[in-house]
């Protein structure tokens, strides 16, 4: 399992700033945390007088990096913190006045001490207006007691599901992956057929169908309906799994759906993240009756909220105080807009940028920024703050909080335009990553921000779920609005193809990267690898039924 | 007659102090005394955020740590690269702004 993000890891303190640890230890930093001061937006500086300015002891600027050593609290600036060590032996460590961070003139350059930062951050939470019950620094005060192991019982099922569809393809050299297999187009249904085949290649949703989880012959005798959507999703999931390559009619699960969801039952063209967010709602209302259990989503598990359910984070902070409240809000998915003020890394590392030449690129990780991005609120929008009393402006910032173990990101292509006063879809192309690291948009490192960065952790970061992604499905969009047409591309163990309602194709991965992205499916990183791993053998035996035992394969 | 006689007197760091402080202390002085400083100095860099030039700074100190190897710089070296490129791209509006916002108060504590 990936513990943390594993780009970055946290430096150790050099050996000067341990050697003075050991003679000193903890002293320095004890009396200098009475001199931090916290900026609203978080900066945190020293300020040992509150009137006079700081100057350096040798040349008496006051410009420039200002440095205070730990050990005799004299002020250097950059030029001259070095004469200081020359004149005085030991005093190696100071501290930027700024900023507050550690600089070792030895090494002359800036060290880290998860120590310091610690004294650090509990000054700067002690002086957050409403003490502790502001912000959620309550990685303090969380117990970690809710670690859920979402992938228990997901995955141990394999073995069984294995077995099942375990046969040996001995006709054809290279053969289509299991589960590969068009679907028929039943009148404008093409956004019906693009997120079936997303779903079917979900690795938690394709392992709890195939490794029977919802037996139908159970579930007609306990709850007696004749219509089930998860029953009908089961079907779908044989037929799809059979290894029969002729295109598929989901007339049945149609059927059904519209049963349930009458409001949207009809031939027009629909949108698929609609018709997506209404299959789990649907899956979610069945099997919470056959749970029977009214527990909140977080801790709900049936198979969409298993497999979709997070948790974000949402901070409103007032401007005036920095008092802030926080609230959480489960998803299913991520609804991003496109961000159009991204340049391209290229442009800016070469040459000086010129406004003439700035291009717009939007990616992923900048549509992810700018819905992580703290956003002022207008002023017709102020908040009443609990610290000041009264209504103030304020900012809001989302963050993720709990990641999911399949996560969706749902572009979304429509604005109303106001000159025409209709609605009107963004065609603007979106780049997107196959992997995709989630770490920079968690809670935890967006709170880290707010405290400049230090290196502490938060006691609810729990190193079992992982925050790197692979994609492994897409859904495109391409047309107008009213009339369009939507394919899924599946990337199968490493080879893409693509899904076109009844035609179904290999691909290059380019074809894929320039499609007009409207839905994206990622996975965390370990499970695609392992539902990579099983899709080794195909089975082409006549018998269309999964659950009789066949032969093994040897 | 010995040198030492003949030494200039030793430049003493108190004297030094007695020398005219020069306008732009004296506004830099004003500045940090009301607090304005401050102020001017958040505003300024909210401002540095939202035009995008952070983000160019850390764009070019990411390339230049590829470059070198991250166990081979230092902040003075980072500090040595971007100095010069970052104050040559602020903004033309960002500079006029913070100028008119600093005229404004001199003008008022001039009062």
């Amino acid at each position: 399992m990936c513990a943390g993000n594993s780009l970055y890891t946290n430096p150790k303190p050099c050996k000067h700033l341990a050697d003075c640890k050991l003679r000193h230890g903890f002293n320095g930093y004890d009396s200098l945390q009475n001199c931090l001061k916290t900026t609203p937006n978080g900066r945190a500086r020293v300020d040992k007088h509150n009137t006079k300015i700081p100057r350096c002891n040798f040349c008496n600027g006051s410009q420039g990096r200002l440095y205070i050593c730990l050990i005799c609290s004299s002020i250097s600036c950059s030029s001259h913190i070095l004469l200081h060590t020359q004149f005085e032996k030991g005093h190696e460590v100071a501290v930027d006045l700024e900023r507050s961070e550690l600089y070792c003139c030895l090494c002359r350059d800036q060290v880290y001490d998860p120590d310091f930062d610690k004294v650090v951050v509990s000054k700067q939470v002690k002086d957050l207006p409403g003490g502790s019950k502001s912000n959620g620094f309550e990685g303090c005060c969380e117990r970690s007691s809710k670690r859920k192991r979402l992938n228990s019982g997901i995955g141990l099922d394999l073995k069984k599901s294995k077995l099942l569809i375990s046969m040996r393809d001995r006709r054809a050299k290279s053969c289509y992956p299991l589960g590969l297999r068009g679907l028929n187009n039943l009148g404008s249904t093409c956004f019906m057929n693009s997120v079936l085949q997303a779903l079917l290649h979900a690795p938690p949703l394709r392992n709890y169908f195939l490794s029977d989880r919802h037996n139908s012959v159970q579930c007609r005798k306990r709850s007696g309906e004749k219509v089930c959507l998860l029953c009908d999703i089961d079907a779908l999931y044989s037929a799809m799994f059979s290894g029969d390559r002729t295109p598929y009619s989901p007339a049945h699960f149609l059927y059904s759906w519209w049963h349930h969801s009458s409001n949207l039952a009809s031939y027009e063209e629909q949108d698929a993240h609609e018709f997506f967010i209404s299959v789990l709602d649907v899956i979610h209302e069945k099997e919470s009756k056959m749970l029977s259990s009214s527990k909140d989503d977080g801790d709900c598990q049936c198979i969409a909220h298993r497999a979709f359910y997070g948790l974000l984070r949402s901070d409103v902070t007032c401007i005036s105080c920095g008092f802030s409240s926080t609230t959480y809000d489960p998803c299913v998915d991520i609804s991003l807009n496109l961000d159009m003020s991204n340049l391209s890394p290229s442009d800016v590392t070469n040459k000086p940028i010129k406004p003439d030449e700035k291009t717009v690129v939007s990616t992923v990780s900048g549509c992810l920024n700018l819905f992580t991005r703290a956003e002022k609120l207008g002023s017709d929008q102020k908040l009443h703050c609990q610290n000041c009393q009264e209504l103030r402006d304020s900012s809001k910032q989302l963050s993720i909080r709990r990641l999911p173990l399949v996560l969706c990101l749902h572009i979304k292509r429509v604005e109303h335009s106001l000159v025409r006063k209709m609605l009107r879809k963004i065609d603007q192309y979106l780049q997107f990553p196959f992997s995709l690291d989630m770490t920079p948009y968690l809670s935890s490192s967006i709170t880290r921000n707010k405290f400049g960065n230090r290196i502490f952790s938060f006691e609810y970061e729990n190193s079992d779920s992982c925050a790197e992604y692979e994609i492994f499905s897409v859904i495109a969009h391409s047309g107008m609005l009213e009339s369009g047409h939507y394919v899924t591309y599946l990337r199968l163990k490493n080879q893409w193809y693509k899904c076109d309602d009844a035609w179904v194709s290999e691909v290059n991965e380019g074809i894929v990267r320039a499609s007009q992205c409207y839905m994206l499916f990622y996975v965390q990183k370990p499970l695609f690898y392992k539902a990579n791993e099983d899709m080794r053998c195909v089975r082409t035996s006549p018998c269309r039924d999964l659950f009789s035992s066949t032969a093994g394969c040897s | 007659m010995k040198h030492s006689v003949n030494r200039p007197p030793t430049p003493d760091a108190a004297e030094d102090q007695g020398k005219e402080p020069t306008l732009q202390e004296i506004i830099n002085i004003k500045l940090i005394e009301s607090g304005e400083k401050e102020r001017l100095m958040e505003l300024l860099r909210e401002r540095l955020i939202d035009c995008g030039w952070k983000d160019e700074m850390k764009a070019i100190c990411r390339a230049y740590i590829k470059k070198k190897g991250r166990n081979n710089v230092t902040v003075d070296d980072l500090v040595h690269l971007i100095t010069p490129k970052g104050r040559a791209s602020v903004p033309d509006n960002v500079k006029a702004d913070l100028l008119q916002r600093i005229r404004t108060f001199l003008m008022s504590a001039a009062l």
